[in-house]
């Protein structure tokens, strides 16, 4: 048949050009850091994930350049065939202790280990019995994808909604094989948490699985960052601690840190991390550093926290409502999607980069500017960042 | 218009409704509807839609009005009828026009669908005595934010039940109320997560097909379960990717691997699952009209006695998001009040609203 095969590549783009939900790619000309050169003028960076700035933390940059001087480039292969060395097994065995569990896994990305994790960890008995996953509604897109490639039946709660949970895991009980209950830890549009202490009892009441992921909250929560589980004083506890080496520990990798048996079963079981090349040495050493740093340097946790705090309640008594935010992401809430447009691209002139988040990523009437803390920024930054936003805010009749 | 004087609609009966001192409401919320809109376009003149619309009564004293411009396409005779708004409708249909807005029950929901079918979605200022169709707004107010987003482009076209009481049923003194078919209306779009923060709109026609298939996988996999399928677009859905000729407004039978029923009443469906081998049945059922019905309202051939039979734990409900974000509750009402009670009780069940994807959804108890 006569056909045009790739005519849907530009009819697609064009379509989502046409409702204004493609992606405009913006360049930062240098390193990710408290300040910017973005696309030429120089910004206070509001919205990267580099919330210690360790990505320009001195130990960090040398760890990465002594592991590349002593291993090279790169590491040959994946990991289960000739891809392991020392150093990337130093990595999982610091992150254990760090975390307080019994062993760890560094998978590529973070969307790598819960696209290759999750669908192993359920499926069907062989007598036909199910398994059912049961997540919370406001869950991460790569949650998202690693359930919908599992063989299994998925659930979802009302956010944060323990009774309902509770309903869901009562209605679950009897039909279903195994039960894998799976939260983020800190959400990543609204800067909430996860209720993960009810979720603990609840799972330890129905006898299901539990699986957080944490990729916002590594770092960030907890004693020295140790994550949300330490936050509740359940590390240890949670059966799959899902995180990021890429936010604020300011490198690159997917991290789950658990039993030494989730370990193994990962080991040989999780396609993601088996089918692809694993991290050169230098992302490996870099990794290495950042827990070092975090473990001996709790000054960047500290700072994090006060700039966090400054920000919120200086916005607040600005008038700014900045939803249910209890992290450094702090949503500021505009009203409609045109609102949020407006402002973003009002403090973008004005020298501070923070991006709108609208419908359909959240409720029509919920659209906002999202911001997140960086331990680097100093309180003349802040006061800027601000003044700013008090004068667009103003302006465009959001306060 | 006829609520006030305790009548049950005035399907043939206007007359003596006025008699009684009925007066119609009809004019009154479609002017409240259109002042709304025009408030919330910032005026009567930026409301981005061009307005057809009937003589007189029927909709040009009403848009004159709200002071929102239109152009007349239909004469109304001084006193009118359902077979004026059968011709307006038909008349509508044939200028391509997007959508129609009527105000009225579900009298005049379904002289609306007769004249168009599926031919042209349409939608209901809450006017009448029974709105149990699904294509009502909840107030005037409402109707007017939906018209507002429709103009806007952000509502979808999606299915909708047509409902209305069985005037036959009626006759012989019980109240009964029934599915008539499915037209097209507007629907909130649901968008699915595609990736990191990237939604994609889903419809509701793609919505049902995951549905389908995952009943159908549940099908194949109890094969020597006996399957009662219920009416409504969904169930219909359910029965194309069966490869069955499942009735849209009645309830079907599936047994292994082919259709052993067709528009069943009470007695066959208990007759059926007597003689079946197992006597152990699955009933899948999907919310009904406007109120969220799953038992009671267009399936009472599935009786009390026919659910007791099959267990409450054998009952499948099937709704896709679309409609669970319309009315987010199920209701039952089979007419037994130990049933509806043991509904009650249970409070809320795991409906499934996707491929392998299920919704807690509450049940409530209150009758409408």
């Amino acid at each position: 048949m006569k056909r045009n095969p790739t005519a849907f590549l530009k009819e697609d783009y064009d379509t989502l050009v046409r409702n204004k939900l493609d992606w405009k790619i913006r360049q930062l000309e240098g390193p990710s850091a408290p300040h910017c050169k973005i696309e030429g003028r120089e910004m206070i960076m509001l919205c990267s994930n580099n919330y210690l700035n360790l990505s320009n933390h001195p130990k960090i940059i040398q760890g990465a350049i002594d592991a590349a001087k002593k291993y090279g480039a790169g590491s040959g292969s994946v990991r289960a065939i000739a891809g392991t060395m020392d150093l990337h097994m130093e990595v999982e065995r610091k992150l254990a202790k760090f975390k307080g569990t019994e062993a760890a896994l560094i998978y590529q990305t973070g969307f790598a280990a819960n696209a290759g994790l999750i669908p192993q960890l359920v499926g069907e008995g062989p007598d036909g019995k199910r398994d059912i996953i049961i997540s919370d509604e406001l869950n991460h897109g790569s949650i998202i994808d690693g359930v919908r490639l599992a063989k299994c039946d998925r659930g979802v709660y009302k956010h944060g909604d323990m009774a309902e949970l509770e309903k869901v895991l009562r209605e679950a009980d009897a039909k279903y094989r195994r039960i894998l209950i799976i939260t983020d830890g800190v959400f990543s549009m609204d800067g909430d948490i996860a209720p993960l202490d009810g979720i603990y009892k609840l799972a330890q009441e129905y006898g299901a699985m539990t699986y957080v992921d944490d990729a916002h909250g590594e770092g960030v929560m907890g004693p020295d960052g140790r994550g949300i589980s330490a936050h509740f004083n359940l590390h240890g506890k949670i059966d799959v601690e899902m995180g990021t080496f890429s936010k604020a520990y300011g490198v690159v990798g997917g991290l789950v840190a658990g039993s030494r048996d989730l370990i193994n079963f990962a080991y040989n079981k999780s396609r993601t991390w088996l089918l692809s090349g694993s991290h050169p040495p230098a992302v490996a050493g870099a990794q290495l550093a950042a827990i070092d740093v975090l473990d001996t340097e709790p000054q960047h946790v500290k700072n994090l926290w006060e700039n966090t705090k400054y920000f919120k309640q200086q916005l607040k008594s600005i008038g700014f409502d900045t939803g249910n935010s209890v992290t450094p992401i702090t949503p500021i809430m505009c009203g409609e999607s045109a609102k949020a447009k407006a402002l973003s691209d009002a403090i973008i002139k004005d020298g501070i980069f923070a991006l709108p988040i609208i419908f359909p990523m959240v409720a029509k009437d919920k659209a906002r500017i999202r911001t997140m803390m960086n331990a680097g920024l100093s309180r003349d930054d802040l006061d800027r960042a601000l003044a700013v936003l008090e004068k667009n805010g103003k302006e465009l009749g959001i306060i | 218009m006829g609520g006030r004087a305790g009548l049950k609609g005035t399907d043939g009966v206007v007359e003596k409704a006025k008699a009684l001192g009925a007066k119609p409401v009809s004019p009154h919320r479609a002017e409240e509807t259109l002042n709304a809109l025009a408030l919330l376009c910032g005026g009567a003149n930026k409301t981005r839609a061009e307005f057809l619309t009937c003589s007189g009564k029927m909709g040009a004293e009403e848009l004159a009005a709200a002071g929102i411009a239109h152009e007349i396409v239909f004469d109304a005779p001084e006193e009118t009828s359902a077979a004026d708004t059968i011709a307006a409708c038909k008349r509508f249909a044939k200028l391509g026009v997007d959508l129609i807005v009527f105000a009225g029950g579900d009298g005049t929901a379904r002289d609306v669908w007769n004249a168009v079918g599926k031919s042209v979605p349409i939608f209901g200022i809450p006017s009448g005595v029974k709105m149990h169709s699904g294509i009502f707004g909840t107030t005037p107010e409402a109707v007017a934010k939906a018209l507002h987003e429709c103009i806007g482009g952000e509502l979808s076209i999606g299915e909708a039940e047509i409902m209305d009481i069985d005037e036959e049923a009626y006759r012989r003194g019980e109240w009964k109320i029934r599915m008539f078919g499915t037209c097209l209306s507007l629907v909130e779009p649901m968008y699915v997560q595609q990736g990191k923060m990237l939604f994609e709109e889903q419809s509701d026609e793609q919505a049902k097909e995951d549905i389908a298939e995952h009943v159908c996988e549940e099908i194949n996999l109890n094969k020597e379960l006996l399957w009662i399928l219920g009416p409504g677009g969904t169930l219909e859905a359910v029965g194309k990717r069966l490869g069955i000729d499942k009735t849209l407004l009645g309830v079907d039978a599936f047994a292994g691997g082919k259709q052993i029923g067709k528009d069943l009443n009470e007695k066959e469906l208990l007759a059926l699952l007597d003689n079946y081998k197992s006597n152990k049945a699955r009933v899948v059922v999907s919310p009904i009209g406007a109120q969220g019905f799953i038992f009671g309202r267009g399936n009472l051939q599935i009786s009390a006695q026919l659910i007791r039979r099959v267990g409450l734990e054998n009952v499948v409900v099937v709704a896709t998001p679309g409609k669970l974000a319309a009315t987010p509750v199920l209701r039952v009402d089979t007419g037994n009040k130990k049933m509806d009670a043991l509904f009650a009780k249970k409070g809320y069940m795991l409906a499934v609203i996707g491929y392998r994807a299920l919704k807690l959804v509450k049940i409530d108890s209150m009758k409408l």
